[in-house]
């Protein structure tokens, strides 16, 4: 199976969920190449193909120096001409799940999208929000799968590999970038909090968040955070979301409070040193990360541990 | 100008999760289902731009069984014009590319300005249908949109990043838009919507009429799944059992072994 790894480019280096398709490649099969797209990138092209990238083809235009639909597709597709493969890796970044789709309608291609594994041939990715696990065959043919970012190590190892110029038509590019906004500084700087208390969509009404979760927060000298359907809902500003395309945290303690689990969350809370959850459903994905579980109701155990910590300080 | 909204039909967000008979998805008898959380974004999304327009249509469509049409009748009661209903035993099985060449096809006869849909299902999680629809409508797209501005042929948006930044792209239309959850407050439908929408069209389509017969169901697949499965668990949670009382006396100890009590 000749296999391509897309790579991304962040902060002026490739990005660590690159280096995590090296190894995951290497779960799979055994012909490499890459593709490094931007503007001015040789270096890093280079740099790659000696950590595992194999040949690494370098689309290489100051039309791509920033990422747009129509300039990424052209130039991955142009690479897996060149480069024969049938199966096409990708990160499932942001930049991942703009893109990839579209390669592979492109090229008539099988899908699969946020994998973690590969098992006996298999695919494996989540489905239901995190709350089953599926495992995906593909009819052979070209495929393109994008790969779950944090799934496997990142490869460390050198490697020998080569780079060669990559011709890109851009030409037909109609999405046109205009400018990244940065996140502004928050009101609440969640990452620097000692003790975080979220709520998720189990608690059911912004008021409830006033009334349950910010007193225990206070209880215990801590902030209080949120999961994003709370965010979406509009019960709390978007300042307070803990996860992937919020903040990302990592207190000395966690407390999760009517929060499932879903795999963005997770991404945002599972560094912290002690994780506390409290839900209603014991399988709930939450409790996989979780040191400590209270299955139960949120309305009963929040406000008694809130007196409860009060009295303890007395 | 038309806006085409792409819905699916998804299991209710709490409904209980039980595998089939032969372990390849859940069993559906008896859960409800809703329309995909992520769509009804998109679907708010295109009666505002409707609401700001002196002339401007909506058109709902989702493909899937009979329970489809109550899907349907929800968009048209909260404001949508008209629905298209792919209902046809033939595309069950089918994949990804099956189902984006299907609404592509409808697109294809509608020749929409703009297409919302949402960013992903909340069954499969797989983000991957919207881009594949705008690539074979030959449009561009754009995914995970928190903002869109439309403004004649051309639509301004912002596309979520990770850690709250926000890439600005324009996109001259016909396009594609993969909305973010959050994107806008969704409304409820008035009663007066219900009992309007009771008289929309809902025109009903088979594959072989939108000629995708060949991509769709299981034969037409190029990927399936092939087993769905409780996660293996590792240990997790040590789960505190007892009264609340006794529980969170627990959770206090644990605490103040933290040192942070």
């Amino acid at each position: 199976m000749s296999i391509l790894i897309v790579t991304e480019i962040q902060k002026g280096a490739i990005r660590e969920a690159s280096h995590e398709l090296v190894t995951f490649a290497q779960k799979i099969g055994s012909d490499v190449s890459s593709l490094v797209i931007g503007s001015g990138v040789g270096d890093l092209a280079s740099a790659f193909a000696a950590q595992g990238g194999g040949k690494t083809y370098v689309a290489d235009d100051a039309s791509l120096e920033n990422y747009t639909v129509d300039g990424y597709s052209a130039a991955i597709q142009a690479a897996v001409a060149a480069s024969g493969a049938t199966t096409i890796l990708v990160s499932n970044t942001p930049t991942g799940w703009d893109v990839a789709p579209r390669v592979a309608a492109a090229l008539d291609a099988g899908f699969v999208s946020d994998v973690f594994a590969f098992e006996d041939g298999h695919f494996v990715r989540r489905v239901f929000n995190g709350k089953l696990d599926a495992q995906v065959s593909t009819s052979g043919g070209t495929t393109v799968v994008t790969v779950q970012p944090g799934a496997v190590a990142p490869f460390e190892g050198t490697s020998d590999g080569s780079t060669e110029a990559l011709a890109v038509d851009t030409s037909g590019a109609r999405a046109r970038f205009v400018e990244v906004k940065v996140a502004e500084a928050k009101g609440v700087d969640l990452s620097k909090a000692e003790i975080i208390v979220s709520g998720g969509r189990g608690v059911g009404d912004p008021e409830k968040f006033t009334e349950v979760i910010q007193p225990l927060a206070d209880a215990l000298g801590g902030a209080m955070g949120a999961s994003r359907p709370v965010v979406d809902a509009g019960w709390l500003p978007h300042e307070y979301q803990v996860g992937s395309s919020g903040q990302i945290v990592a207190p000395k303690l966690y407390v999760a409070c009517g929060i499932s689990g879903a795999i963005q969350h997770l991404v945002g809370m599972k560094g912290s040193n002690f994780i506390v959850a409290i839900n209603k459903d014991a399988d709930a994905p939450i409790f996989e990360v979780a040191q400590v579980g209270v299955v139960g109701d949120l309305f009963e155990v929040v406000p008694a541990l809130t007196a409860a910590i009060s009295a303890a300080k007395g | 100008m038309k806006i085409l909204v792409a819905l699916k039909q998804v299991p209710h967000q709490d409904a209980r999760l039980d595998i089939n008979g032969d372990g390849t998805w859940i069993k559906e008898d008896g859960i409800k289902f809703e329309i995909n959380s992520y769509d009804t974004y998109a679907l708010e999304e295109a009666l505002r731009i409707k609401d700001a327009s002196d002339d401007a249509e909506v058109v709902v469509a989702s493909i899937g069984p009979d329970r489809v049409t109550q899907a349907l009748r929800t968009a048209l009661g909260m404001g949508a014009d008209r629905a298209v209903h792919v209902n046809d035993d033939a595309m069950a099985g089918s994949d990804a590319l099956g189902i984006a060449k299907t609404l592509a096809a409808i697109a294809k006869e509608e020749s929409p300005d703009l297409v919302l849909t949402g960013l992903m299902a909340d069954d499969d999680n797989a983000s991957a249908v919207p881009p594949m629809v705008a690539e074979l409508m030959g449009v561009p797209s754009a995914t995970g949109v928190l903002k869109a501005e439309f403004d004649g042929g051309n639509v301004r948006v912002e596309r979520e990043l990770e850690g709250g930044a926000l890439e600005v792209v324009d996109l001259p239309t016909p396009a594609l838009l993969a909305v973010q959850s959050g994107l806008n407050q969704v409304r409820y439908a008035s009663l007066k919507g219900i009992m309007a929408a009771k008289k929309k069209p809902i025109g009903v389509k088979t594959a072989a009429d939108l000629g995708v017969a060949d991509a769709v169901g299981s034969g037409g697949a190029k990927v399936k799944i092939d087993k769905i499965y409780q996660p293996v668990k590792g240990e997790g949670a040590e789960i505190l059992s007892g009264s609340t009382d006794e529980v969170v006396a627990s959770l206090v100890n644990k605490i103040k072994e933290l040192g942070l009590l």
